[in-house]
């Protein structure tokens, strides 16, 4: 006996609304994930207050504000795209979602010059490179670095991510069509909107306790 | 107010919420600097999620998703705090 396979919500609207709805219990379970992190972070910079706050001043300020704009403004970028894809002005709504992925990858790329920087200063206590930290208890200076190198990590992954899901819709963009060109996009929007919401929070915590 | 306006506007309101959260630094207010920017995340984390995420537009779905989202990281900060102290 053969069963045909179902296919749910062909209608457009629906489809897209299933789409988005799962985006958001996908995103929210990815919170949970930052939760347990930062809940670390938190625990760790209690115990070790001041320790700290001169570790956290080795850190690039310059460089982490920056970023932070270049990414408040690819997600200010994203809402343009999906608003655009709503009204179905395709051109434009590519073109604002082409803008994200080259802030994205700027983003990446000043966080790779930062990651060189501290490695060459002998501030990355990560896959056994020397740890060179000159101040008040190195044991506790190295937590710090090692929590700032896993919560910007785990971050700047999520962002390759997305970046990759978000080449792939620009590239295949004329053979997604109709209603689930507005659900990728739409889609994609969100995830950058909740990459960029913990970074919202990680900044302050590791740039800002100076 | 139009869509592009709004977004713009918020964008520009993110920026200077930034500007903000750098400027406290320089006043060297010790732990309430720390209070005061996680304060400034938490309303710039707003405007992404009410502009940006469209959770000001009454979809009861997308909003029960992000209100289940939010307490169970409320749960998890909570148990934990309650292990902290006891």
């Amino acid at each position: 006996m053969t069963v045909a396979a179902f296919e749910p919500y062909r209608a457009p609207g629906p489809a897209r609304a299933a789409a988005v709805l799962g985006m958001w219990v996908f995103v929210m379970s990815e919170a949970m994930l930052f939760g347990g992190l930062f809940l670390v972070y938190v625990h760790a910079r209690l115990e070790h207050g001041d320790a700290f706050v001169d570790a956290s001043r080795h850190l690039k300020l310059w460089i982490g504000a920056g970023n932070t704009a270049v990414l408040l403004t690819s997600s200010f970028a994203a809402a343009l795209a999906n608003h655009y894809a709503a009204i179905a002005r395709w051109t434009l709504a590519r073109r604002w979602l082409a803008v994200t992925f080259a802030l994205g990858l700027c983003f990446l790329a000043a966080k790779g010059v930062e990651y060189a920087l501290e490695y060459r200063e002998g501030l990355a206590p990560v896959f056994g490179a020397p740890f060179g930290y000159e101040g008040a208890p190195a044991e506790a200076a190295e937590l710090f670095f090692n929590l700032y190198f896993a919560m910007s990590a785990l971050h700047a992954a999520h962002m390759a991510a997305g970046l990759v899901v978000m080449a792939w819709a620009v590239a295949r963009w004329r053979r997604i069509v109709g209603a689930r060109r507005h659900a990728v996009v739409h889609g994609l929007g969100l995830y950058w909107h909740f990459v960029d919401i913990v970074w919202v929070f990680l900044f302050p915590l590791l740039y800002l306790v100076r | 107010m139009k869509p592009q306006a709004k977004l713009a506007a918020a964008w520009i309101g993110l920026l200077l919420l930034l500007a903000a959260s750098v400027g406290v630094v320089f006043l060297r207010l010790g732990p309430l600097g720390t209070v005061a920017n996680l304060g400034i995340a938490a309303g710039k984390a707003a405007l992404i999620g009410l502009v940006f995420m469209e959770l000001a537009r009454p979809n009861p779905r997308h909003r029960l998703a992000a209100i289940a989202g939010a307490l169970w990281l409320a749960i998890l900060v909570g148990m934990a705090a309650w292990l902290a102290s006891a």
